[in-house]
C-alpha cells in the first residue's frame, strides 16, 4: 500500500515535471546564458553551470544601453493603456453585462482578433500627421487595441456573476443607476478588476509590434530594447539573455505575487459564495 | 405609512401574460400577503409595486400618487429580498445606513437611526461585523433592519423567509408579526406557504395563473373557499376531494359509498359535484362510512390518517384520487390495511360545481 502511494507519487512528479520542463528549460537555460561568459555560451558540449559567472552581462545591460529611460518608457506605456482601459472596460463590461448586450461583445472580440498590424498603418499615419511620433502617446493608444478588450472581456463575465438583487436593493434604497454602479457595483468586482489589471498589464508590456513601429530611439520600451540588442555582426547571447530576464522579471513578480487572485477571480462565480 | 391601490394590473413578456388584470386594495397600516403556486405572477407583482418591472397595463398607487412611471428610488418604499441582497463590502451599520447616506441626512440623524433599529432587532452587537460573518437568521435580520430605518410607506417582501431552517422560520415569522404591530407600516409580503399566509397575515390574496382568485381574511379563506383551488391551497393538510353527484339522501361518491350533507342545494340533483371536507373535519363513528387504512402518521399532538374507500386495496400507491386525508386529535390502535369508518361533519362541508366554483 506504502509502496504504491510512492510509486503512484514519483510517477505523478514525472508527468509534472514532464509537463511543465519546455516552459521551465527555457528559463533554466536563459539565465544560464545570462550568466555566462560568451566562451561558453558557445561551448560544446553545452555547459549549464558556468565555473565563472559573468555578472558583468546584467552590468552591461545598464551601462552600454539607455535601459533605464525604456524601463520608464515601459512603466509609462503599460502604465498608462492599463489606466485607461480600466476606466473605460470597467463601465463598458459592466453595461454589457447588464444590458446583456452580446453583439457589442462579439464586436470587441473581433476587434481583439484582428492582427494588430493591420491597426497599424492607419493609425501610425495618423499620429503622424498629428505630430505625436516621437512621444509614447500613439504607444499608449494603440496598446488600448489590446488592453481594452481584455478587461471588457474579464469584467463582463464577473458582473454576469454578480447578484442583480444587490443592485436592486440599492435602486429601492434610492441610489440612482450610477450611484448603484459606483457603490455598490464596482467594490463587489475588486477581484474581477484586480485580474483585469493584471493581464493587461502583462499584455501591453510584453507588446513588441507596436513598439518597433512606433518607437523612436528615445520612446522604444523594453522588448523593443531587448531586440535593439541583436546586431548584423554578432549576437551577444549573454547581455541578450540578461536583458530578456530583467525585462521578464516584473511581470513575473507580478504574476507570482497575484497568482492567487487571478484563480480566484478567473473561477469567481463557478461556486456560490455565502 | 400610505395605502396601496393596484387596478387591473397587467404584465406581459412578449406574447406571454404573467399577469391578467390584478385588481387589489390595501388599507394604510395593512398586512396582506400574496400567496400562490411557483409562477403564479405574485413576485413579479410584488416587484412592479416596487418599480423592478414595468407595468404593461393598469395603475398601481402609493397613498395617492400613480407609480406607474416613477422610478424605484422615488416609491419611498423598503424591500426585504429572498437572498438579502446584503451589501457584501459593508458592516451591518453601513448596510443599514447606505439608503440614509445617499438621501444626505445628516450623520446625527444617521446613527440614532441605526441604532433605533438594531435596538428593535436585537443587531447591536454585531454593527461592525459583515454580512459574510453573519448567520441566516442575522443576515434576515439585517435586511429588515435597512428596510426600517428608512421609515417607508410600504415594506415588500419577497419570500423573506424561504432561506431559512424550518425552526428559524417559525421564530422570524413571529418576529415580523410583532415588528409590523409595533411599527403598523402597510406591508406586502409574498411566499408561497400558505401556513406563513395564514398565520401573518390581515389579508391573504390567494393568486394562481396571473389572477386573484379570493382575497380575504386567512380564516374566511379557510371557512369559504370562493373555488377549488382556493379550497386545496389553504389548509394544511389540503382539503380533501370527493367527485360525485349530490342524491336524495346524501353525497353519492364515484366510488359508491354515500357521504353525509347537511342541506343539498337546491336544483343541484345529479349534476356532477365535487364534495370538499378538510381533514380535521373528519371523525371515526361506528355508522360511518367504511375505508380501509392506507398509512397512518403520528405526529404525536395528533394523528394523520390516509384511506382509501374499501375494495381499492391494489391501486397504485402514487394514486391518490380517492384518497382521503383524515386528521385526528386522538390517537388510534389501526393499521394499515385495517377497515375503520369515518364520518365527515356535515356541518364543514364545501360543494363546488363543475366549474369549481363554491356552491
Amino acid at each position: 500500500m506504502n509502496l504504491r502511494k510512492i510509486v503512484h507519487g514519483t510517477w505523478m512528479a514525472f508527468c509534472v515535471f514532464l509537463l511543465v520542463s519546455p516552459a521551465l528549460f527555457f528559463f533554466i537555460w536563459m539565465l544560464s546564458l545570462s550568466l555566462k561568459y560568451e566562451i561558453d555560451n558557445g561551448a560544446y558540449p553545452p555547459i549549464l553551470i558556468p565555473e565563472r559567472i559573468a555578472w558583468k552581462n546584467y552590468a552591461g545591460v545598464f551601462e552600454s544601453n539607455n535601459f533605464l529611460l525604456y524601463f520608464k518608457n515601459s512603466i509609462i506605456v503599460t502604465g498608462g493603456a492599463t489606466l485607461l482601459a480600466l476606466m473605460v472596460g470597467v463601465p463598458a463590461g459592466y453595461g454589457i453585462a447588464r444590458m446583456r448586450a452580446t453583439k457589442s461583445a462579439m464586436v470587441i472580440m473581433i476587434a481583439r482578433m484582428t492582427p494588430g498590424l493591420s491597426f497599424l498603418i492607419p493609425l501610425f499615419l495618423l499620429f503622424q500627421w498629428l505630430g505625436l511620433l516621437g512621444t509614447l502617446v500613439p504607444q499608449i493608444l494603440i496598446h488600448l487595441v489590446v488592453t481594452v478588450p481584455i478587461v471588457i472581456w474579464i469584467m463582463i463575465s464577473y458582473f454576469e456573476t454578480t447578484p442583480l438583487e444587490l443592485e436592486e436593493a440599492a435602486m429601492i434604497d434610492g441610489a440612482t443607476r450610477w450611484q448603484v454602479f459606483r457603490n455598490v457595483a464596482l467594490p463587489i468586482a475588486k477581484p474581477g478588476i484586480v485580474v483585469a489589471f493584471i493581464l493587461s498589464v502583462i499584455f501591453s508590456w510584453n507588446n513588441f509590434v507596436f513598439g518597433i513601429v512606433l518607437a523612436s530611439r528615445e520612446t522604444r520600451t523594453l522588448p523593443v530594447a531587448v531586440y535593439n540588442m541583436l546586431s548584423f555582426e554578432q549576437v551577444s547571447w549573454g547581455p541578450l539573455a540578461a536583458a530578456a530576464l530583467i525585462v521578464t522579471l516584473p511581470v513575473l513578480i507580478l504574476t507570482i505575487v497575484a497568482q492567487r487572485q487571478i484563480i480566484a477571480g478567473l473561477t469567481a462565480g463557478a461556486v456560490k459564495g455565502g | 405609512m400610505a395605502s396601496v391601490t393596484i387596478r387591473d394590473v397587467r404584465k406581459s413578456f412578449g406574447a406571454v401574460d404573467i399577469i391578467k388584470g390584478v385588481s387589489i386594495d390595501i388599507q394604510d397600516g395593512e398586512f396582506v400577503i400574496l400567496v400562490g403556486p411557483s409562477g403564479c405572477g405574485k413576485s413579479t407583482l410584488l416587484r412592479m409595486i416596487a418599480g423592478l418591472e414595468d407595468i404593461s397595463g393598469g395603475e398601481i398607487r402609493i397613498g395617492s400618487r400613480v407609480v406607474n412611471n416613477v422610478p424605484p428610488k422615488d416609491r419611498d418604499i423598503a424591500m426585504v429580498f429572498q437572498n438579502y441582497a446584503l451589501y457584501p463590502h459593508m458592516t451591518v451599520a453601513q448596510n443599514m445606513a447606505f439608503s440614509l447616506k445617499l438621501k444626505r441626512s445628516p450623520q446625527g440623524e444617521i446613527d440614532e437611526r441605526v441604532a433605533r433599529a438594531a435596538e428593535i432587532l436585537g443587531l447591536k452587537p454585531l454593527l461592525e461585523r459583515f454580512p459574510r460573518q453573519l448567520s441566516g437568521g442575522q443576515r434576515q435580520r439585517v435586511a429588515m433592519g435597512r428596510a426600517i430605518v428608512r421609515d417607508p410607506q410600504v415594506f415588500l417582501f419577497d419570500e423573506p423567509l424561504s432561506n431559512l431552517d424550518a425552526k428559524l422560520r417559525v421564530a422570524m415569522r413571529a418576529e415580523i408579526k410583532a415588528l409590523h404591530q409595533r411599527l403598523k407600516t402597510t406591508t406586502i409580503y409574498v411566499t408561497h406557504d400558505q401556513i406563513e399566509a395564514m398565520t401573518m397575515a390581515d389579508k391573504i390574496v390567494v393568486m394562481h395563473d396571473g389572477i386573484v382568485e379570493q382575497m380575504g381574511a386567512p380564516l374566511e379563506l379557510y371557512d369559504r373557499p370562493a373555488n377549488l383551488f382556493v379550497a386545496g391551497f389553504i389548509g394544511s393538510p389540503a382539503m380533501n376531494f370527493i367527485k360525485g353527484n349530490v342524491g336524495s339522501n346524501g353525497f353519492k361518491a364515484e366510488s359508491g359509498q354515500t357521504f353525509p350533507l347537511a342541506a343539498a342545494p337546491a336544483a343541484s340533483d345529479g349534476r356532477p359535484m365535487v364534495y370538499g371536507i378538510r381533514p380535521e373535519h373528519i371523525r371515526l363513528t361506528d355508522e360511518g362510512v367504511p375505508v380501509e387504512v392506507v398509512v397512518i402518521e403520528p405526529t404525536g399532538s395528533e394523528t394523520q390518517i390516509i384511506v382509501r374507500p374499501a375494495g381499492e386495496r391494489d391501486k397504485p400507491v402514487a394514486d391518490h384520487s380517492s384518497a382521503i386525508t383524515c386528521v385526528l386529535k386522538d390517537r388510534i390502535a389501526a393499521r394499515p390495511g385495517d377497515v375503520i369508518r369515518i364520518a365527515p361533519d356535515p356541518k364543514s362541508i364545501h360543494l363546488f360545481d363543475e366549474s369549481g366554483r363554491r356552491v
